[in-house]
């Protein structure tokens, strides 16, 4: 990883910005809801941000729509001064297709899809297997 | 009976939106964008300015009906001492200040549905149970050119339809007075209920905050006000407010002025139902009664004479309202 915000930013900082998920912190248990954020790497998680740049709600809602916004344009701005994203981040992006496709998700779809053929075909012996059962009696 | 007991409770419970500007905008961001490039158009448009200054003049300027009480702030009444000049130097600012209240909402055809598929990623099959909506919330750019595209679970990358941008675009740039769900007052049922209580008005304020005017909801609910306006007669409702001239460009296109003609001639507005007549012929220049005018070269109670005889299905009753006005006339130089 080369970190080249200290270099390419204004004011000094030691540390290096990123572009991570901030939990918004409604006081409300079992609903998360992040905000996507620029902020140096050494705050904590949900501390003081520089600028927030979206927001994304991990529970579906009744049209079954995960919302996510992006500021396309000051996410390019941070890229451009030396940000990184974060893993979730950079996957979200690359779904909205203004990044390439992350890998992981390209292998999370691939297991999904595995584990949805196991449960198929292990549902399909049960059944035959309740049949035999049936016939058998 | 239910439905009834809640459509009343629905629409009480909101206040008419006083938002003069709105028209304005919404014509900059869809109108002009989208009708610069067709200039040599044989048929009137609704915003040429021949068009609009007709329909300006029939609106009519009711400065008791425009001002009168709605929902507002409650805030003690200010006395003020003037002289007559002042008065009136008020009474000109009051007609500005309604002129642009008066200010008429764009007629635009329905937008075309946006189905355009940007990627088809087959690998990304099952990848989750929801979709997700991707928006761009930059701060600069108008809502309609804003990115708003939608991953399926199946893998595709689409561009969201028009229903879901304007949800989105509202959930992220709240507008006042507009909701996330359409009101419950612009179902059928409800619609009717409404214009049984001569609530046409209402109706079209709250359809004007909702819906953008190209959309298909806009159109429909606008359609249905004039449709049941035409079909009791009660253009009266809607005149000197804004919805006028879109009510009279709508009968215009479809040829189904004579009732609107007859009621002006009713309340003895002989110029409007000239001006009418003339915006007529503009719209439909060849149809009889246009070219007839035109070989004539008629002005006056000879355009409606014959508008009466060429087009209308009322004749009889506009040709008994202008003896009854030429008599009236007569008398009155006589006396």
């Amino acid at each position: 990883m080369v970190h080249l915000s200290s270099f390419l930013l204004k004011k000094y900082h030691s540390g290096y910005v990123v572009i991570r998920l901030a939990m918004a912190g409604h006081k409300q248990a079992n609903r998360p809801f992040y905000r996507i954020v620029a902020a140096y790497n050494k705050r904590s998680r949900d501390g003081k941000y520089i600028e927030q740049l979206g927001t994304f709600d991990p529970l579906p809602n009744i049209y079954n729509e995960k919302l996510v916004s992006f500021n396309f344009d000051r996410i390019k701005y941070w890229i451009g001064c030396g940000a990184h994203p974060t893993k979730p981040v950079a996957k979200l992006l690359g779904l909205s297709g203004f990044f390439p496709l992350h890998p992981m998700t390209v292998t999370e779809a691939e297991r999904r899809r595995a584990q949805a053929k196991l449960a198929e075909t292990t549902a399909g012996t049960e059944d035959s297997q309740e049949e035999e059962n049936r016939a058998g009696v | 009976m239910a439905a009834l007991g809640t459509a009343r409770c629905l629409f009480r419970s909101f206040s008419r939106v006083k938002d003069v500007q709105r028209g304005k905008k919404t014509l900059l961001r869809c109108g002009v964008r989208t009708f610069c490039s067709e200039t040599n158009d044989a048929k009137p448009r609704f915003r040429d300015p021949a068009v609009q200054d007709i329909l300006g003049r029939i609106t009519g300027l009711d400065l008791q009906k425009v001002f009168r009480p709605i929902k507002q702030e409650l805030k003690p009444p200010t006395y003020k001492l003037m002289t007559d000049e002042q008065l009136q130097q008020a009474v000109e600012l009051a007609k500005e200040e309604a002129r642009k209240q008066l200010q008429m909402p764009p007629v635009l055809p329905e937008r075309k549905p946006i189905d355009d598929v940007l990627v088809v990623d087959k690998i990304l099959d099952g990848m989750d149970t929801a979709k997700y909506v991707f928006t761009d919330i930059t701060y600069n750019i108008p809502h309609r050119e804003r990115f708003i595209v939608v991953r399926e679970p199946d893998g595709t990358l689409r561009k969201a339809n028009w229903e879901e941008r304007d949800r989105l675009v509202q959930v992220y740039f709240p507008r006042q007075g507009r909701k996330l769900t359409p009101h419950l007052l612009f179902k059928e049922e409800n619609l009717k209920t409404v214009f049984s209580q001569d609530r046409h008005e209402d109706v079209l304020d709250l359809c004007l905050v909702q819906f953008d005017p190209d959309s298909s909801d806009y159109i429909r609910v606008h359609e249905a006000t004039y449709e049941d306006l035409e079909k009791n007669g009660k253009y009266d409702l809607l005149r000197s407010t804004r919805h006028f001239g879109g009510m009279a460009w709508y009968l215009l296109n479809a040829r189904r002025v004579d009732g609107l003609i007859v009621d002006m001639l009713r309340r003895e507005l002989l110029q409007d139902a000239i001006s009418l007549v003339s915006l007529f012929h503009m719209v439909h220049p060849h149809s009889q009664s246009a070219q007839e005018a035109a070989s004539q070269q008629a002005s006056g109670t000879d355009l409606l004479k014959i508008y009466a005889q060429n087009e209308s299905q009322k004749s009889g009753y506009i040709e008994l309202a202008l003896q009854a006005y030429e008599e009236k006339g007569a008398e009155g130089s006589a006396a």
